[in-house]
């Protein structure tokens, strides 16, 4: 059974005779599955974010909902006359959240240019690049050409974005010297522990235009390009996917969850962009896949002539006793294909907006940045707010093809 | 020659180097355990230069230590950092940390021979020391990712019980982890 949030794309009404129907032709099952098919990929937490939206939810509306939390699906069992409140209480949600306005911005690096921020991008395409010709124990500059050859063809896959990227060759010049050349390779940075790779820019800073970006790979790390990975070695794909992210004008994403491991240490175990800071652990290729989020970020800097037409987005503010919240971080979740896109409140007014959305209902999560290292996302100086509660959005919030949902507001309240 | 002068060219016509990465996460034994000195200071001064061969930019920092949680480096230490500002020129890395005089910090370092120390996971390495709200006490932030001593645990976010530390906790626990490294 398909989604009954599949049968709602858009704000505009065509999808409410739609969902009308199908609700009817679900109340027939008695059973209507959620749109958790692809559920054993998310996050433990995100799980639970469901089921206390909905949880909430019934508590104000139906209280007769019994909901079972299961591993996957997770599966409601409603009557006929339970199942025709929801649907009067989503066309409620429809009608008030379902105005347009224009999008705002998508997080993306910026520098300040005399006074105003510059999204910082490549302003032409193809983007060349070139590898250094120097190998590692195990790894090839030819294997190296691949691995990052095929990382640059992930990004360069994104159907909404059209950014193109371009083999220049092999060089003597080194990752970070600037030459010029956007330059890709391994350096030895022992020093550097716990560092992976690093991607630096040159950037003119009268316009504020992109010139040069290099990548390295640190070199004191055991590697693998390996198709299904190696035990002990890093994937150098997984890697090069992240620093080319950067490369192309993305900063850090935090829709990622880790966890302490008995031994010491952290250990990522999800993650729903391959922006996520953290790398996954050695001898796993699970990073090498772009997600949501990812996929959201790279069409926003890029987009290609349907992007803008065909996606949405969700703005609004966090505040915290009636004041704006700088710092928090607001998830927007599509229950109908399980994706997760994301951005933060980026002025003292709690303003956020995330672009990039699939049309259709979604979830929206707020929650503190309290297991990061907040200089990892925000300048220094920057008083990110951590000390409040996770807060879910009480209504799903509708995302217009092509527009903006309206500004909405998420009170959160003190640990 | 040809090189060098279009280096030159590029250089004079930009101003802000950036970088990011990818790291390895650690807890706060990891990082008290590898640490060669855990120092809490005052920053004093924030010295931008040029790496040898001026292929990029990093920045000495000078601490001026108030205690030493592990090993002693001295009644001041510099430590470096990758990027900082130089003229016209600045570098940027995300996930490293940047520090500005009269900052006041716990920061984790490691050293490899005689070499200048260098903070050790990045940013994963410093703690900075602030004001509370009201001004009475002086606590630890971000708040410390402690290891955990019952087998695997998730790290949720917005654990009511995950705050910002006081000071005084917080050098407590960073004891208790070197004593318990040794």
């Amino acid at each position: 059974m398909s989604s009954w949030f599949d049968k709602l794309t858009t704000s505009d009404t065509s999808g409410l005779p739609t969902l009308i129907q199908y609700l009817q032709a679900a109340t027939k099952t008695r059973k209507l599955e959620n749109t958790k098919t692809k559920a054993r990929k998310f996050f433990s937490w995100f799980r639970d974010l469901v089921v206390s939206c909905l949880k909430t939810a019934v508590r104000m509306t139906v209280p007769k909902w019994r909901i079972h939390a299961t591993r996957t699906p997770l599966i409601l069992s409603v009557s006929k006359d339970e199942l025709r409140r929801a649907g009067a209480i989503l066309l409620a949600s429809l009608l008030i959240l379902g105005h347009t306005q224009p999008a705002l911005a998508y997080v993306k690096f910026g520098v300040p240019v005399g006074g105003r921020q510059v999204t910082l991008k490549w302003a032409q395409t193809p983007v060349r690049y070139f590898i250094t010709d120097f190998s590692i124990p195990g790894v090839t500059t030819s294997d190296l050409q691949g691995a990052v050859g095929r990382a640059f063809a992930s990004w360069q896959a994104v159907p909404t974005s059209a950014i193109v990227y371009q083999f220049g060759g092999f060089t003597s010049a080194r990752p970070g010297d600037d030459d010029g050349l956007s330059t890709l390779g391994f350096l030895d940075k022992p020093e550097l522990d716990r560092v992976l790779g690093s991607t630096s820019f040159l950037i003119d800073n009268a316009t504020g235009a992109l010139l040069e970006s290099d990548i390295f790979f640190n070199a004191s790390f055991a590697w693998s390009v390996a198709p299904n990975g190696e035990a002990g070695k890093f994937d150098l794909e997984s890697i090069a996917l992240h620093e080319i992210g950067h490369f192309s004008g993305l900063g850090h994403s935090a829709l990622g969850e880790t966890e302490l491991r008995a031994g010491g240490g952290r250990r990522v175990i999800a993650s729903e962009a391959v922006m996520f800071p953290i790398a996954y652990g050695a001898g796993t290729i699970a990073g090498r896949t772009l997600r949501a989020d990812d996929i959201a970020g790279v069409s926003d800097l890029y987009p290609d002539g349907e992007f803008n037409q065909t996606t949405g987005s969700i703005s609004g503010r966090v505040t915290k006793d009636g004041q704006g919240l700088f710092g928090a971080h607001v998830v927007a979740f599509d229950p109908a294909n399980g994706s997760m896109v994301a951005n933060f409140a980026l002025n003292a007014q709690g303003e956020f907006s995330i672009a990039g959305l699939s049309p259709g209902p979604h979830v929206v999560r707020v929650e503190p940045i309290d297991d990061a290292d907040l200089d990892s996302f925000f300048d220094p100086d920057r008083n990110v707010d951590i000390d409040f509660r996770v807060t879910y959005h009480d209504r799903l919030v509708i995302v217009p093809r092509g527009a903006d949902s309206g500004s909405i507001e998420v009170k959160v309240v003190r640990k | 020659m040809v090189r060098l002068v279009a280096a030159t060219v590029i250089v004079c016509a930009l101003s802000i180097p950036a970088h990011a990465t990818v790291v390895i996460g650690a807890d706060l034994g990891e990082l008290a355990r590898d640490a060669r000195a855990i120092a809490r200071g005052r920053v004093v001064a924030v010295d931008a230069q040029w790496t040898p061969g001026r292929r990029t930019i990093e920045t000495l920092v000078t601490l001026e230590v108030e205690s030493y949680l592990k090993g002693a480096l001295g009644e001041t230490v510099q430590f470096r950092v990758p990027g900082g500002i130089l003229g016209r020129f600045r570098s940027i890395v995300v996930g490293a940390p940047e520090f500005a005089v009269e900052d006041r910090v716990v920061v984790f370092l490691g050293a490899r021979g005689p070499s200048v120390p260098y903070v050790l996971g990045f940013s994963q390495g410093v703690f900075r020391v602030v004001r509370s709200g009201d001004g009475s006490t002086w606590l630890v932030t971000p708040p410390a990712i402690l290891p955990s001593a019952a087998g695997s645990v998730a790290i949720v976010r917005g654990d009511p019980s995950r705050r910002a530390l006081p000071l005084s906790d917080f050098e407590q626990r960073v004891r208790a982890l070197v004593g318990g490294a040794k």
